[in-house]
């Protein structure tokens, strides 16, 4: 009591300055639009404000820090829902439900249920950071190179599973090309380089912005140009949702309320993997849709716009953030990348997270819960008031500013580094992936399997080192059997036969 | 309204057009005879390890107070990367040396051209040193093992896993000069940077982990890392109940290989202008002297060095010839040192 009367006395504090308000407005807004633009990514955001919040006392800088932070993990998912092109990995899954109810002409709603999902499961990340972080991240330290292993092995099967028309094996082929895209560039364990074909350029591997927009931009801009009855249906479409007015906004905001079954679910998830150090907002979302699909009673519907399926993957990327806030106020140990941002911004102005944080700082916990509410708060604020907006664009035809879109991909994978040699990567991989996605294999696993190779990749061969070579330790970690058990499981239940005599049952998870 | 004849709207755009020109040049005059003025406009400051880790913050607290100094922004980025932070070393090393472009580097970063990262040596540097933490050798607070003895003695019995960040980090080396020095074998597990090999000294992947004590204190303080010694000549008070013994009291042969200090610092083109690099100089040096600097590395036990122009040099120049030679006597360097002209260390060293 003596606590939540201290926690209001900081909260009144931070509102009271008009300045502050203003600062975590502004961040929130500039991180919904790094989030939306393909190639600025949360972590980049994070880096660039902790310089330019350098000036300012620590509660207005985590104000602006944290506010950019929110709001860009929830802005990723504009894109996604708008043009089916994820504006950061970690709105991919957001894509797989949230495009087709935009087509079926509730953008708007869509915009509205991400709006509510992202602010609960940011405020769910945040009640588990105060009250249960010392117990999460004595978990998250369970994990050894053979649980990450597992876990990136268990993150590219289920996004396999979980996409496209072409079943769980055309995922999987997809998920082990993603893998092997990952092994370019040196390796981090010994620096042999591997494809490189002694080209500098490709040393330090292929750049994840630049493989993520050819995989998602490039094939959509081909996809809706190329489609000439899209622009008579789409807009039509369209208007009618416009018609219904720009309301379906709040109803979209209300409805949440409905799934909340799903959102406390898919929050919970968000949590517990956001606080594994390294692994971050891009594999949550997938293991909350899975969750959700697994868990529902008509499956099938999942895909093809069911808000379930939203709602879980959009809660989860969000609560992430309160996740991974968890082993690095603990422990000193930034549980994402931009929480590694995160840590050094913190050291800069003289904040030491870690176990001393409490005796050192006796009221930063309570001052860090008061800061990530008045983000989420703003995020809140902001989504639903840009969300009416942006709404609007869906009235405009998808090819009239396709062409604007293929701008932004070209000069989004230029941007970051500003690297020429990322266009010549992300071309030539977005018309492969163009080719691949009419082959009806689904691009997402691929994505999936680049992002988390080179954790699957050494995390292996770190183990096998460890061990001499051989993979019985495995068995004898608790952790380590579950993951396995999990993956098996899942691997199974993709086999016809088998699917077919449990059919009568339902398999849960 | 009065007309005007064309030929007075000719004279008006041809008078605009050469006010413009007259503009635009002396606006370059300025620019280019401007650098009395240094800096005149931000700085971008290119940090080539990752955001968060300790050649970052270092950068960053000492650059934030350059910047108060100079009247001036710094953009601090991170480009990390390549080999031993080759990716942002190339970068910085092409753009224009005018002392606009600064890298943060540290001491790791000396062996990118021996490992392949690229085709130049830290000489084209002008460095200026912020200094570094001392090395430590510490086990999971879980484990059996209780001092140092007790590990050595082990470690010649049975295949002890150590963790020190990635090969040829200052940690690596700190490890295979501590293996000569006690004379027993351990057995190297790279990890992609320090934080991972401490958490997995904490998990008990591997037996023991040498990082800097900056970077265990947190893990120190909450009781997950238990410290067994400095791997330098002095004996560290940590808190009250916890004095961190030297690995020298028990080992004295560690003093031939050992210490071998982390030299963390920023560096502009050694090509750069000397009136530049003097104004650079002098705010580095008045930077270090803040408090919040001082208090700073006092809080994260790091030790302040200060060295800029020769003496920087020449530190940075012994830890090249020692570091390449090192991993060049490993077998696991791309080019010889001998190819980059490299000289052995002196037999003292």
């Amino acid at each position: 009591m003596e606590g939540f009367f201290q926690f209001s006395q900081i909260l009144w504090q931070l509102v009271s300055n008009p300045t502050n308000l203003l600062v975590v407005f502004v961040a929130s807004l500039l991180g919904i639009g790094f989030g939306a633009l393909p190639g600025l990514t949360a972590t980049l955001g994070v880096a660039l404000l902790t310089t330019l919040t350098y000036g300012f006392d620590v509660s207005t800088a985590l104000l602006a820090l944290l506010g950019l932070y929110v709001g860009a993990i929830y802005g990723g998912s504009y894109p996604s829902i708008l043009i089916n092109i994820p504006g950061t990995a970690a709105a991919a899954a957001s894509a797989l439900d949230g495009y087709p109810m935009s087509q079926r002409g509730e953008g708007a709603k869509a915009l509205g249920l991400i709006t509510s999902a992202s602010a609960i499961g940011t405020f769910i990340g945040l009640l588990m950071l105060v009250f249960i972080a010392p117990f999460i991240a004595s978990v998250a330290l369970q994990f050894t190179s053979f649980e990450f292993f597992l876990l990136a092995l268990f993150g590219i099967l289920i996004s396999g599973t979980l996409t496209g028309e072409g079943g769980a094996v055309k995922g999987w082929i997809m998920g082990m090309l993603g893998l092997f895209l990952a092994t370019i560039g040196r390796d981090s364990l010994q620096f042999f380089p591997r494809f490189t074909f002694d080209q500098p350029a490709l040393d330090s591997g292929l750049d994840i912005v630049a493989v993520l927009i050819g995989a998602y931009g490039i094939p959509q801009v081909i996809k809706v140009l190329s489609d000439t009855s899209e622009v008579k249906s789409k807009a039509s479409a369209s208007f009618d949702s416009m018609k219904q007015g720009f309301a379906s906004v709040y109803v979209g905001v209300l409805e949440a309320f409905k799934y909340i079954k799903h959102v406390v679910r898919s929050a919970l998830i968000g949590v517990g993997i956001g606080a594994v150090p390294g692994v971050g907002e891009d594999i949550a979302g997938w293991v909350s849709y899975s969750a959700a699909k697994k868990g529902s009673k008509n499956p099938e519907t999942f895909g093809k716009g069911n808000a379930e399926g939203l709602v879980s993957a959009e809660t989860a990327n969000n609560a992430c953030v309160g996740g991974a806030m968890i082993p690095l106020l603990t422990l000193g140990i930034p549980g994402s990348a931009p929480a590694a941002m995160l840590l050094g911004a913190l050291i800069l102005h003289g904040v030491n997270p870690g176990p001393t944080l409490t005796t050192e700082r006796p009221d930063f916990l309570l001052e860090i819960t008061a800061i990530m509410m008045l983000a989420t708060f703003a995020m809140f604020i902001n989504g639903t008031i840009l969300a009416q907006r942006v709404a609007k664009l869906l009235t405009v035809p998808a090819t009239l500013f396709m062409p604007l879109v293929a701008v932004l991909c070209v000069l989004g994978s230029y941007a970051l580094g500003l690297n020429v040699f990322n266009i010549y990567v992300m071309l030539p991989f977005g018309i492969l992936a163009y080719c691949l996605i009419e082959m009806k294999f689904p691009i997402s696993p691929l994505v999936i399997g680049f992002i988390l190779g080179p954790m699957a990749d050494e995390s292996l061969r770190r183990a096998l080192l460890v061990t001499e070579g051989s993979l019985f330790p495995l068995l004898q970690r608790p952790l380590a059997i579950v993951l396995l058990l999990i993956i098996v499981v899942m691997v199974l239940s993709q086999v016809p036969l088998i699917n077919r005599m449990f059919k009568k049952k339902k398999v849960v998870f | 309204m009065k007309h005007t004849s064309p030929y007075k709207q000719h004279l008006a755009s041809l008078a605009a057009f050469v006010g413009l020109a007259l503009g635009i040049l002396f606006f370059r005059h300025t620019v280019i005879d401007g650098a009395d003025e240094f800096p005149s406009r931000p700085i971008s400051h290119v940090v080539v390890w990752s955001a968060g880790g300790g050649t970052d913050i270092a950068n960053r607290v000492v650059s934030a107070e350059m910047a108060k100094l100079l009247g001036q922004t710094v953009n601090v980025t991170n480009r990390p990367g390549g080999v031993a932070g080759s990716l942002g070393m190339s970068y910085v090393s092409q753009r224009p040396a005018d002392g606009y472009t600064w890298v943060g580097i540290s001491e790791s970063c000396v062996t990118a051209g021996v490992m392949g990262g690229w085709q130049e040596r830290m000489d084209i540097w002008y460095p200026m040193i912020i200094g570094g933490s001392p090395s430590v050798i510490s086990v999971s607070s879980e484990s059996s093992i209780n001092s140092l003895t007790d590990l050595i003695a082990q470690a010649k019995q049975r295949t002890i896993n150590a963790a020190a960040g990635g090969s040829g980090s200052i940690h690596h080396l700190n490890l295979l000069a501590f293996e000569r020095g006690v004379d027993a074998p351990f057995k190297f597990v790279p990890f992609p940077g320090s934080a991972p090999a401490q958490i997995a000294a904490v998990t008990q992947e591997v037996h023991v982990v040498i990082t800097t004590l900056a970077e265990q204190q947190q893990l120190i303080s909450a009781g997950k890392l238990k410290p067994l010694a400095m791997l330098n000549e002095s004996e560290y008070a940590f808190s009250e109940n916890l004095i961190i013994p030297s690995a020298f009291v028990d080992f004295p042969s560690l003093s031939e290989h050992l210490p071998v200090f982390q030299s963390i610092g920023m560096a502009i083109s050694d090509d750069a202008p000397d009136e530049v690099k003097a104004l650079l100089s002098e705010a580095f040096t008045q930077a270090l002297q803040t408090p919040t600097v001082k208090t700073w590395a006092d809080n994260n036990y790091f030790s302040l060095s200060g060295r800029t122009g020769d003496a920087a040099k020449e530190e940075f120049a012994r830890l090249e010839s020692l570091f390449t030679w090192t991993l060049n006597d490993m077998g696991v360097t791309k080019i010889s040192p001998e190819a980059l002209a490299i000289a052995r260390p002196d037999a003292s060293e």
